[in-house]
């Protein structure tokens, strides 16, 4: 039974589901907004709306492209423009002589939706981009998704393949950022609640008390995850041996070895870097100005006008992207730019390890 | 939240003049669309100038603040954009965001001697803040200026550098081409080594260089060889960029970005930075 000064019994900020009922809750949200969450897809998972609650993947290894999928699309547009004779005068327009160009603002109200399932290093590479696209002049594209978004995390009770979050502070078990977070013991869910927003996604189903021997439950199990992660990234001083290191012969390794195929940036939670180019429809009346995923391990990332590029070798971009991760991030947001998810290391096709790297670095 | 703005939204500008400056530059002068100023800016501040639909790049303004009602751009034909922009009409439609990045430190200079350096096409950013300087011409001690070329043909903003800033109180302006035509009568050489023969005492003076990648280098060799401190060198970088505020990622180096926290930093502050320039 629940101990009265137990912080469950004081907030009322969890209740208890049977496993067996999860379906119902899922499809109970559902009714009310739509739902992202993962979903078998091959031998794989991703994340899509779900059209049935029976879709939804309770026990997975993590997405091929992280939640961040959600928040910041891989393909956007920016605005459209038209150039058209008779286009309606709408205030939009500017209106020159014979040439008329509108421009059509894309960032569009987004509507509200719940991203279920989703793990603690993907729900902590929203504090990483929070950093990124919602400080001085905020993307409307990001921060409004972002708003719109409920958040309704799920623990990792067992490791999955290749993370290494604990070593992040990012996981297994998620410390804040969700409206409700679920943890899955034997046969029934905790939820936790992390949000009024999240409170109020309780009332549409029917809950049962949380226990405090269910809070102790998830912390056995979130150590026993902790201890059996598959991988381990030293921390200590890594940046500091960043700082000493740019000339270790590491960094010669993984020139050898790297491909510039662009898979790890492209499966990372917290890289953002994105392309922006025009499109001209075939009539040749009206276009977009889209934006997509880009990748600082692409040969032509760097590459200025003339054809001088800051970061033309592998090496230079392989470990650009490590030392931005790991290093620089840390300077500016005060805060890891990696967070231990591991789809980097799984994607690999060569098995680049970004903890090898900093495991050569310190000496182990 | 600022959600609703969507900073990425260029503002509607019109090309008003272009001057062909050298074979392949030209200086677009630009005006608001609906007559207004576009923004206000600070010499070396940058702008994202839009052709459609053909893209947007990052560029310097040319023009100094001081003379209001319009904006520069000197602009080289290298590549889709700027070739695109080469071949526009004036009274074609552009658009144009900004003002970006931080602008030259044109208040810590007041009293000072200014050296400015440039080669080639480069000369743009730093043509804001001298002719910011000259119509401020009190306010600054001697102002020198090496600039060097290609050829005599690719000097960019010839009139300024021919005739009106030589005419200028305590102005002196040095040219130096790479290669001479037979007309040319002045130096002939590289603008590092143009620039130790000229020798110009590092006392009291604030240096501000800007050219490609390969000069810069050489020039800042040269200045610490003369005694130049770093805290007294200032330069302007440049990275492609596809959005100006900090989002898109193509401009880092180490934990700064170009379109922030520059464009303009001190050689001091380069030299904290991973070696990639």
């Amino acid at each position: 039974m629940l101990q009265e000064d137990h912080p469950l019994v004081k907030s009322a900020g969890a209740v208890s589901l049977p496993a067996a009922e999860l379906n119902e809750f899922v499809a109970a949200l559902m009714q009310k907004y739509p739902v992202v969450a993962p979903i078998p897809k091959g031998r794989e998972y991703v994340f899509a709306q779900l059209e049935d609650a029976a879709q939804l993947a309770k026990d997975y290894q993590p997405t091929i492209l992280p939640a961040k999928k959600v928040l910041q699309q891989p393909l956007e547009t920016i605005f459209s423009f038209v150039r058209q004779e008779a286009f309606a005068e709408d205030g939009k327009c500017t209106s020159l002589g014979e040439e008329k160009i509108c421009f059509v603002d894309n960032g569009a109200a987004v509507q509200k939706r719940i991203l279920f399932g989703v793990r603690p290093c993907d729900v902590n590479s929203f504090n990483v981009l929070d950093e990124v696209f919602c400080k001085d002049l905020p993307d409307p594209f990001y921060c409004r998704s972002r708003h719109e978004t409920l958040i309704v995390a799920q623990n990792c009770v067992k490791p999955c393949r290749s993370g290494f979050c604990y070593y992040q502070q990012t996981g297994p078990g998620l410390q804040r950022g969700y409206d409700l977070l679920l943890t899955e013991l034997n046969d029934v869910y905790l939820l936790e609640v992390g949000s009024e927003a999240g409170r109020e996604l309780l009332a549409l189903h029917p809950f049962g008390a949380a226990s405090s021997e269910m809070s102790l439950a998830k912390d056995e199990l979130l150590a026993a995850a902790s201890r059996r992660l598959p991988k381990h990234i030293l921390t200590r001083n890594l940046a500091e041996l960043l700082e000493e290191n740019v000339d270790h012969p590491v960094w010669d390794d993984l020139q050898r070895r790297c491909l510039g195929c662009g898979t790890c940036t492209m499966v990372c939670p917290t890289c953002f870097c994105y392309n922006v180019y025009d499109k001209l429809d075939l009539g040749l009346e009206s276009g977009v100005r889209q934006r997509e995923w880009d990748s600082c391990k692409l040969m032509e990332f760097s590459q200025v006008a003339l054809g001088h590029n800051f970061r033309k070798g592998r090496q230079a971009r392989a470990q650009w992207r490590i030392y931005h991760k790991l290093l620089y991030q840390q300077r500016q947001f005060g805060k890891t730019g990696c967070v231990g998810c591991g789809r980097c290391i799984y994607s690999c096709m060569v098995d680049i390890d970004l903890t090898d790297v900093a495991g050569t670095l310190g000496g182990e | 939240m600022g959600c609703k703005q969507n900073p990425l939204l260029p503002g509607k500008a019109i090309v008003a003049e272009i001057r062909q400056e050298t074979p392949d530059v030209k200086t677009l002068r630009v005006v608001a669309a609906d007559g207004g100023e576009l923004f206000d800016y600070q010499p070396g501040q940058c702008a994202m100038v839009s052709l459609f639909p053909v893209g947007e790049a990052l560029f310097s303004i040319t023009s100094s603040p001081t003379r209001q009602g319009f904006l520069e751009f000197s602009i080289k034909n290298t590549g889709m954009l700027t070739r695109a922009l080469h071949e526009i009409e004036p009274g074609a439609f552009i658009g144009v965001r900004g003002p970006y990045g931080k602008g030259f430190p044109y208040d810590l200079m007041k009293g000072k001697d200014l050296l400015f350096i440039g080669g080639g096409i480069a000369l743009a950013p730093l043509r804001s803040l001298i002719n910011y300087c000259l119509d401020n011409r009190h306010e600054y001690g001697k102002i020198e200026i090496i600039y060097g070329a290609r050829s005599a043909a690719d000097l960019v903003q010839r009139v300024e550098l021919l005739e009106n800033w030589p005419k200028c109180t305590d102005t002196h302006v040095y040219l130096t081409v790479d290669a001479a035509s037979p007309d040319w009568t002045g130096n002939v050489g590289f603008v590092p080594a143009f620039l130790e023969q000229l020798n110009p005492s590092p006392a009291g003076k604030i240096t501000i260089t800007c050219g490609p990648p390969v000069m810069i280098k050489f020039v800042l060799q040269s200045l610490a060889k003369m005694n130049y401190q770093p805290e007294n060198i200032f330069t302007t970088l440049e990275m492609k960029m596809k959005c100006g505020i900090g989002k898109c990622g193509r401009c880092n180096i180490g934990d700064k970005y170009v379109c922030k926290d520059g464009p303009v930093f001190s050689l001091a502050q380069l030299q904290q930075l991973p070696p990639e320039f």
